[in-house]
């Protein structure tokens, strides 16, 4: 096994000495792994890959690198990661010149054009149609895949992008896929990648982190599920969903708790089936279908009205239901089965 | 206004002819803002840096302070000025009053604030994202500094050329610490005064033409330097 590219301990993140917006106990991330980031707005994700690529240091707790305390703009670090950022700047200078500066300050200005073609190239831009061109006279998204050119062409040890599909076509979506499973596999890179486009994410990712309000959740924190909770017959509370149905959970510590329910306890039968007793039965349809890299499982995503919910089904089960985009279905699951999140 | 246009030909015929007194009014002015542009850039763009860039205590008052220090007139640096270089004052021994150093700190003082200011607005106005993209490219603290001046480089030109502006056209300063010495310290808009004085309109429009010159030389290249 390799060692681990990153080792968090006790890392606790705080911004101008107000309530802390990240606090993880311990974490490790493989070299040459992809880990995915998932979790709503707010969470930590884009805290969380700043604290990696040492942009900030943490308020609290240690990052180290390959096993060394490194900090901002220690030359441990310095050449060794690099961050796309959400929101991706581009210098005022040409597209050339963009990609060229991390070369420069690397010293690896020799063959230069040459590098930058091949780091367009890998993001699907044509270096004589775009390396001239002014930051202004590009898209947004031909801003954004310039920008991870610009780290591509680095051929870092670690990669850290924060929603790199946000403003991209999809086919754009599948160039950036196509280059970050590349960085892997040539050049080792480790990545570490937040995304809302969790399907996007389960096809490239080895392992996914889920993060909420901050923190680290258990392993199969697929589905979270808010209130407001009310409470309900036989000890359960429920919440109405819109388009009829309902929700049945276990007693929340608060009516506007966050539970969590793991993909893997959700079943999937067809519309019409029996529903057993004691369980949540919710009919949907089925919006999308993915293949989780790591496991060969079927991500499932059904919506049930405003709600979307992630199955994980084996593909013969997949396969027996005759799934597609469009299915009508029902689903199924123990109201036991939903755990509240730690209400800090 | 016979006398407007007569005046006005005659600046032409002084200017073309290579007239001595009004060309040494030229190069005076040329020659002391280019003293006072030289320290005011020199001192203001890392301070105006300074005040833009970093968070500190008292940083807002320190920008109250360098705002309102925008409206300084110009005669009351003429004042300051002369009080610390005159023979009383305490730096006397330099025997810099009526000479062109003298009304280039003068200048100096009055630019200083401009480009402090304008600069430090040009470099909070830049993208949030830029430090965070620089350090994640690999600079190093230096490195990180000099890009955030480069990217900043249009608002700075601004401040040099809004400040540039204000030195030229200043009166107080040159005619209270400069003296408007002939040949020696009289400088385009100390002569333009005192031509005017003497109803010598001729050489106080070529003098004006040449203003009018400069700041359009100036403007163009701010403009040509945008563009690029």
């Amino acid at each position: 096994m390799k060692p681990p590219l990153y080792t968090i301990r006790s890392l606790v993140h705080a911004y101008d000495g107000g309530p802390p917006v990240l606090a993880i106990e311990r974490l490790s991330v493989a070299a040459g792994s992809i880990l995915g980031l998932v979790g709503p707005n707010g969470s930590g994700k884009s805290t969380l890959l700043k604290l990696l690529a040492f942009v900030e240091k943490p308020t609290r707790g240690e990052i180290r690198f390959k096993d060394r305390p490194a900090a901002p703009f220690s030359d441990a670090v310095r050449f060794q990661v690099t961050l796309l950022t959400q929101e991706p700047y581009l210098m005022r200078r040409s597209v050339h010149a963009n990609v060229a500066y991390g070369l420069k300050l690397r010293g690896r200005s020799r063959d230069c054009r040459r590098q930058v073609a091949a780091a367009l190239s890998l993001v699907g831009l044509a270096a004589e149609r775009f390396a001239d061109r002014k930051w202004y006279q590009l898209s947004g998204g031909e801003a954004q895949r310039v920008s991870l050119a610009a780290r591509l062409a680095l051929q870092p040890e670690a990669l850290l992008l924060d929603e790199p599909t946000a403003s991209v076509d999809a086919a754009s979506a599948e160039l950036i896929k196509a280059a970050v499973i590349r960085a892997r596999d040539q050049w080792g890179t480790t990545l570490v990648i937040a995304s809302h486009d969790r399907q996007w994410l389960y096809e490239i990712c080895d392992d996914s982190l889920h993060l909420f309000r901050g923190r680290i959740l258990e392993s199969g924190a697929d589905n979270l599920l808010f209130g407001p909770w009310q409470p309900g017959p036989a000890g359960f509370w429920h919440k109405p969903l819109a388009g009829g149905g309902v929700l049945r959970v276990p007693p929340p510590p608060d009516d506007q708790a966050v539970g969590v329910l793991d993909a893997r306890a959700v079943s999937l039968t067809a519309r019409g089936a029996a529903s057993p007793p004691g369980l949540n039965t919710l009919d949907g349809v089925v919006s999308r279908l993915v293949l989780e890299k790591n496991t060969r499982r079927i991500v499932a995503t059904i919506s049930v009205g405003l709600l979307a919910l992630t199955v994980k089904l084996d593909p013969e089960r997949v396969q027996a239901l005759h799934l597609y985009p469009g299915k009508a279905v029902r689903i199924h699951f123990a109201p036991q089965a939903v755990a509240w999140c730690d209400p800090a | 206004m016979d006398f407007l246009l007569g005046g006005f030909v005659t600046a032409i015929q002084l200017l073309l002819t290579g007239d001595g007194e009004t060309y040494s009014a030229v190069f005076a002015t040329v020659r002391v803002s280019g003293y006072s542009m030289a320290a005011s850039l020199a001192l203001g763009v890392p301070g105006g840096f300074f005040l833009g860039h970093f968070d500190f205590r008292g940083k807002r008052q320190l920008r109250l302070v360098v705002d309102t220090l925008l409206a300084l007139p110009t005669v009351l640096i003429g004042l300051l000025v002369y009080a610390f270089l005159s023979q009383r004052g305490p730096l006397g021994g330099w025997g810099l009053l009526f000479t062109l150093p003298g009304i280039a700190i003068g200048q100096t003082l009055l630019a200083l604030p401009v480009v402090v200011a304008l600069t430090a607005t040009a470099v909070e106005a830049m993208d949030r994202h830029l430090r965070t993209t620089l350090i994640t490219l690999g600079v190093s603290r230096t490195q990180l500094l000099l890009s955030i001046l480069w990217e900043g480089r249009l608002g700075i030109l601004v401040a040099a050329a809004t400040a540039y502006g204000r030195v030229t056209t200043e009166v107080g300063v040159s005619m209270m610490v400069g003296g408007n010495i002939k040949w020696l310290t009289r400088t385009m808009t100390t002569a333009i005064a005192l031509e005017t004085n003497k109803g010598q309109f001729a050489m106080g429009v070529a003098l004006g033409l040449v203003l009018m010159a400069i700041a359009f030389v100036v403007n163009f290249s701010v403009f040509f330097l945008r563009r690029r």
